[in-house]
């Protein structure tokens, strides 16, 4: 469902993703690692196009992120994202948040779509908060609401940037509970973090990065246990 | 020295005339000021590069250039060069939209370049098109950050309209040069003058601060 040919990307003359090649199907639960400035979180981000790339296409359900506007709108559509500094909108409540993309994306009726997010927002644990603002909830409330958002437009597959890493230690867990669930459920999911034990529990398939390029690739536990590569090895030491 | 009530009792028809002309100036120039500036202020934050390099210019010439040159221009240059008659009310109204515009520019400018990067990011990544991101998300956000310096714009410009003494516009200095140069009672009638500026700006101060109270900052 995502294909990467070649991908490249670069900020000025740095290639940060260094003719990358990749195929996610449906399904997938992809943990994506690696050392700071591997580019992981920029892949992440090629995939709904908020970065550009300069060279190669990268296909998600058969459109290209090099196509046009609404192909792009499109995409987005179809992959949800989740930040690391969860952005949720500071006007609007919680529950607003979550109506937000179907009311403006969809233009789904403003009832039909409280009445959908009120149902995420339970999902997530949080329907006692659908009336608080993002700045009267806790990180890790925050962070599940923006989960809700994403899913709200109905996601073929969703993309974590990092969610839990700029989470205090105990809110981290409220947090990787939704998204195992979301993984139960079935959900396409590709997740830049350092949770090596989500990784190795939830994750279908496990890639190191380095210098641009996919260094590994393949069972999380396996790789986890033993890692053949040197430098997946020391990475592994270090975040545990 | 003795102070005359009697003198500023005389004198109040014709200052609240001039000051009915002050508030009419500033209210319609600043009408006219906001559109401009939110325009300008918006080409210059997200504008393509000709528009903003256009609002740049514009933002430029006015801030760099005193008020009072600005209005003299307008009245008597502007109809040298163009042809054009402007009567001084209309030369007035002009000079307070084109110089507001440009400080308001400014303003909204920052306001827009103040919101969070990543709200826009979280907005695309929904799938929007940039322009309701615009409207939905950042727009809202910096319409409340642009309150409190808007508010002082407000306050410079109906200070600023003193200056139209210069083209002969009646608001309230010029109707206190012309009483003052009648009776010379310097005192009484500046005064008067300065305590209804004084109410003026109190009334939209206060009006201002009522309005931030009610927006949530964020």
């Amino acid at each position: 469902m995502i294909e990467f040919r070649k991908v490249t990307k670069r900020f000025g003359a740095n290639v940060i993703l260094d003719e990358v090649d990749l195929d996610i199907e449906a399904g997938e639960k992809v943990v994506l690692i690696g050392p700071s400035g591997s580019g992981k979180s920029t892949l992440l981000r090629c995939i709904n196009a908020l970065e550009t790339i300069q060279g190669g296409d990268l296909l998600v359900d058969g459109m290209s992120v090099r196509g046009g506007r609404s192909e792009v709108r499109t995409i987005r559509q179809e992959a949800g994202m989740v930040f690391q500094q969860f952005n949720l909108f500071p006007q609007l409540t919680a529950l607003q948040n979550v109506a937000f993309g179907p009311r403006r994306v969809r233009g789904t009726p403003k009832r039909e779509a409280l009445e959908q997010a009120r149902e995420l927002l339970a999902k997530v644990g949080l329907a006692n908060r659908a009336d608080h603002y993002p700045g009267e909830l806790s990180g890790g409330q925050q962070q599940r609401v923006a989960i809700a958002r994403a899913l709200a437009v109905r996601p073929k597959v969703m993309l974590f940037d990092e969610p839990t890493s700029a989470l205090d230690p105990e809110l981290r867990q409220e947090v990787l509970q939704v998204m195992q669930a979301l993984a139960e459920g079935g959900m396409t999911m590709i997740v830049v973090t350092h949770e090596i034990a989500f990784a190795r529990m939830v994750g279908t398939r496990l890639i190191f990065m380095e210098k641009g390029k996919i260094a590994v690739d393949g069972p999380p536990a396996e790789l986890i246990d033993n890692p053949a590569n040197p430098r997946l090895r020391e990475f592994l030491q270090h975040v545990h | 020295m003795d102070f005359s009530w009697s003198v500023i009792w005389d004198a109040m028809p014709a200052l609240l005339a001039g000051a009915r002309l002050t508030i009419y100036i500033t209210v319609v120039g600043l009408l006219g000021g906001l559109v401009l500036g939110a325009v300008a202020g918006l080409f210059r934050a997200f504008g393509p590069a000709i528009l903003n390099a256009i609002a740049f210019a514009y933002v430029e010439l006015i801030r760099g250039t005193p008020i009072v040159v600005q209005v003299m221009f307008i009245y008597f240059a502007l109809p040298v060069l163009a042809q054009i008659r402007i009567d001084p009310l209309t030369a007035a109204i002009l000079a307070i939209i084109i110089n507001a515009g440009a400080y308001i520019a400014e303003i909204v400018r920052g306001a827009l370049l103040s919101v969070d990067k990543g709200l826009r990011e979280a907005g695309l990544a929904l799938g929007l098109p940039f322009w309701k991101v615009l409207v939905f998300v950042i727009g809202p956000i910096a319409f409340r950050r642009i309150i409190p310096p808007l508010g002082n714009q407000f306050i410079v410009s109906l200070k600023d309209t003193s200056l139209f003494i210069v083209i002969g516009v009646g608001e309230l200095t010029r109707q206190g040069q012309e009483i003052m140069a009648a009776n010379f009672r310097a005192v009484e009638i500046w005064t008067a003058v300065a305590i209804i500026y004084l109410i003026m700006t109190g009334t939209l101060s206060f009006a201002l601060r009522v309005l931030e109270k009610r927006m949530r900052i964020l």
